[in-house]
């Protein structure tokens, strides 16, 4: 690994000045070194590819450059000329545009209503000219957004096209996406890319973060990588590297790809996932799930594909029996099987932060809150006996868990994931519910993770999986079932699983 | 994981925050006291004479502090009816009714035995019967919550003016006490049943109750099964759901011991400090044991310590009263100020992460 160069004058001389420099920005929390001394340098008309595993920095250096956070050393530049960006406000009206992961709007106001909210509108509200403003901007920048729509009618991609519409009327030359495609199917990732390099045709720079090297190739002029807080490839042509050089560079080390021989699925294996007919509301009243038939034999995995918001949240929950069908039937079987309460599964939640950690408790305490009984010494928990169990289950399932005396609440969320899973997948369960297992890992821990779930697979567990990485699952499970509107849109056989085949099931298509 | 975290780093760390927090409380007391000041000295006294005399009169006075002390008992079991559904995440603002309840139980028992009764029977019986009124009395409240989902907080204290009612209602009728001489009191419970004083002092038994009520409670919520899965459920219920613990009957159990305790301090008070029901028995006790449990942030030993500084402004409020003329209700003003204060100022905030 080369190591950057790190005075590099924020211009060459002759040059014009970038639109953005960041130079050595540093910022440490605690005894933590979330960033030391990196560089970052946009052009205007190129989009930058900022990429590395979770906990690399990217967030905390673009929370700087936003006026998040203030930096413990290291300046910054805009068209050349130093400036502090104090707080998003400051950033904002520097022509900086932040469209965050989690989406930022009001369901309950339209489209122009939003946008209003991040405009300064004065004393007086005036609307129609707002949405004549939108509807020019829109169509100037490709942006298909209808401004009268109320965001809760319309889909992710769409809001993601408003969020990047609310910069764009702000006065942003340079446009910041988080992570953008992690909640798209892949078409709306196309016409993401559609409007990106729209962006930049009008002159504007754009940074995207993301840790997928196909849509680093497909859109990334040039490409910066972070490793524990540093720069290990500064502003380099991503063409110029192969894919294995990229992730070695980001996971330091190279990692090997899923083995691809499994066993077949035995056809005659038994039943353990039965769904017939399922039917259930979601939270606000509708029908979530609009009969849903669904088999996983022993031994065999299937996977879970769909836009964010199909009815995989409330399939997962009828699996565990955390929410009742309003018709229908759902059985879980032991693997002799026998018909079994769904305590037998194990559950990899959705969102473990809301799911699964209670405040101010261990990481020890956590581990025995897996609906199996807590070992017992008289009227109290046998925290000994937890203990061994907890090493003994950090030892085999090898996800490096954080130390047991630590507060949960206080991890990151990948630190979190992985107590979760090393809870859920040390022992063996014939059934096994995995919502987004890796997600929020780094590289090396998902990988481990997906090693993991194939191992229960193979010792003859049941496994079905919700995933919004379609490589993910096509790599993974032995079939796929595509969920559009509560509905099962499709299944296919993971072997000739097509991407763009899938994605238009996930938008409600024909195969 | 990063680096093996060294001892000594860590425990000085600890430290500081533990001298922040006390400093930060010290702070939170001091404003309150200056606030407090500026009032008194708006009704043209010294307010410095003032605190003089609360401490000379009030806080180094043997008798005014037995004084705290039995105040202090019932404040202690209501805060710590406040506590025992805190830990499930629930707000019990029932304790006031919870209390009357308890107390016209005990009266009641008391009645039924009779005034020669033997003293371990009528303290026996008594006592069973607080304990299962108050707890009865938020029963009704978790039944309401677990069935209907009405949230606990409202109907704890409707459930109040109800028990307030209804004692009201047997004092002023049945159970008036002819010798009372038109006052609307019950009969005085018979000598056997009342708590007797420890040694020489003018402190009742009540007191001993009270800590290993709040010892219990501590080991209950550190040492037991119980406690873990209460602690989880008042934590995050989404995530006791999912691991299958029985939520609903830690819910329905956690309420229903605050009402036993309540309950509890209805008893205490009645045996111990007022033997007769009255219009104004118990007046405040829940409330303030609210407070209190407040003030100690729903831990069980400090609610000891929470509660004894609640009974000491109350009780300095008489002194003021004589002393320096101001009305007893002033130091209804202190005490507002000081749990403001404290809960503003001493509030553990989210680490950055």
């Amino acid at each position: 690994m080369t190591a950057p160069s790190h005075r590099r004058p924020p211009s060459r001389i002759g040059a014009p000045p970038a639109l953005l420099d960041v130079v050595g920005f540093t910022k440490s929390f605690g005894d933590v070194h979330a960033n030391t001394d990196v560089d970052l340098s946009v052009q205007r008309g190129e989009v930058h590819a900022l990429a590395g595993e979770n906990g690399a920095g990217k967030s905390t250096l673009l929370k700087m450059i936003f006026g998040v956070y203030e930096p413990d050393a290291g300046r910054m530049f805009v068209d050349g000329q130093p400036v502090t960006p104090g707080n998003p406000a400051h950033a904002r009206a520097l022509g900086i545009g932040m469209v965050f992961q989690d989406l930022r709007l009001v369901p309950a106001l339209t489209v122009a209503e939003n946008v209003a909210l991040s405009l300064r509108t004065g004393f007086r509200l005036r609307m129609d000219g707002l949405v004549r403003r939108i509807e020019e901007a829109s169509r100037s920048y490709g942006l298909d957004v209808d401004p009268r729509a109320q965001v809760r009618t319309l889909s992710i991609g769409e809001r993601q096209r408003v969020e990047i519409l609310k910069t764009l009327m702000a006065g942003a030359r340079l446009v910041i996406l988080d992570e953008p495609t992690s909640v798209l199917a892949p078409q709306e990732v196309q016409s993401l890319f559609e409007v990106v390099e729209r962006l930049k045709a009008e002159g504007l720079g754009v940074v995207i973060v993301t840790h997928k090297l196909n849509e680093v190739r497909a859109i990334a002029d040039r490409m910066t990588i972070l490793r524990r807080g540093e720069v290990v490839l500064n502003a380099v042509a991503p063409a110029d590297y192969t894919d294995g050089a990229l992730i070695e560079a980001m996971v330091g080390r190279a990692v090997a790809p899923l083995p691809r021989q499994r066993r077949p699925v035995d056809p005659a294996g038994r039943t353990l996932l039965a769904l017939s007919d399922v039917r259930t509301d979601g939270d606000r009243g509708y029908e979530a799930l609009k009969g849903i038939d669904l088999d996983v034999r022993a031994g065999e995995l299937v996977g879970i594909a769909g836009v964010a918001g199909s009815g995989q949240r409330e399939l997962f929950e009828v699996v565990l029996g955390l929410r009742p069908l309003t018709s229908g039937h759902v059985e879980v079987r032991d693997v002799d099987g026998v018909p079994a309460r769904p305590r037998v599964a194990a559950a990899i939640p959705e969102d473990p932060v809301a799911d699964s950690v209670v405040p101010g408790l261990s990481v020890l305490q956590h581990m025995v809150l897996d609906g199996r009984e807590v070992p017992r010494k008289g009227v109290g928990v046998d925290w000994a006996e937890v203990g061994r169990r907890t090493a003994e289950a950090d030892a085999k399932v090898g996800l490096d868990i954080a130390a047991p005396r630590r507060t949960l609440s206080g991890l990151s969320g990948g630190n979190i994931q992985r107590v979760v899973l090393t809870r859920e997948l040390s022992t063996f369960s014939p059934v096994v519910v995995a919502a987004y297992p890796s997600r929020g890992l780094d590289i090396a821990n998902a990988r481990r993770t997906q090693e993991v779930l194939l191992e229960q697979r193979a010792a003859g567990a049941a496994v079905l999986m919700v995933s919004e990485d379609l490589e993910e699952l096509i790599s993974m499970a032995d079939r796929i079932v595509v969920m559009h509107d509560g509905h099962v849109a499709g299944v296919v056989a993971a072997a000739d699983a097509d991407r763009m085949a899938l994605g238009r099931l996930m938008l409600g298509g024909a195969a | 994981m990063t680096g093996v975290a060294v001892g000594a780093p860590r425990r000085t760390a600890a430290l500081t925050a533990r001298t922040g927090t006390a400093a930060r409380w010290l702070a939170a007391c001091t404003a309150a006291l200056v606030i407090f000041s500026a009032f008194i000295l708006a009704n043209d006294v010294d307010p410095l004479s003032v605190l003089g005399t609360i401490w000379t009169s009030v806080l180094t006075e043997p008798r005014q502090v037995e004084q705290i002390l039995v105040r202090a008992t019932p404040f202690a079991l209501a805060a710590l009816a406040v506590v025992v559904p805190g830990r499930a995440g629930l707000v019990n603002v029932g304790g006031e009714g919870q209390v009357i309840v308890g107390a016209v139980a005990a009266a009641g028992a008391g009645m039924w035995v009779g005034a020669d009764a033997a003293p371990a029977v009528a303290v026996t019986v008594m006592v069973l019967a607080a304990v299962v009124a108050g707890g009865a009395w938020a029963g009704i409240a978790a039944a309401l919550r677990l069935v209907g989902d009405v949230n606990e907080a409202v109907t704890t204290v409707l459930l109040n003016f109800v028990a307030l009612y209804l004692m009201l209602f047997l004092i002023l009728g049945s159970w008036r006490d002819d010798a009372a001489m038109g006052q609307a009191t019950s009969p005085e419970i018979g000598p056997g049943a009342k708590l007797p004083l420890l040694g020489t002092s003018g402190v009742h038994v009540g007191i001993v109750v009270a800590v290993i009520a709040a010892l219990v409670i501590w080991f209950a919520f550190t040492r037991t099964t119980w406690g873990f899965r209460l602690t989880v459920v008042g934590g995050n219920p989404e995530a006791a759901r999912r691991a299958g613990l029985p939520v609903t009957v830690l819910l329905l159990s956690a309420l229903v011991l605050g009402g036993v305790l309540a309950g509890l301090a209805g008893y205490v008070h009645l045996a111990g400090a007022e033997y007769k029901l009255r219009p104004t028995f118990g007046a405040n006790i829940g409330y303030i044991g609210f407070l209190a449990s407040w003030l100690a942030r729903h831990r069980p030993l400090a609610v000891l310590v929470s509660a004894a500084a609640v009974a000491a402004i109350a009780i300095t409020g008489n002194t003021l009263q004589i002393s320096a003329g101001l009305p007893a209700a002033s130091v209804n003003i202190l005490m507002g100020l000081v749990l403001v204060a404290v809960l503003g100022w001493t509030s553990v905030r989210k680490a950055d992460a």
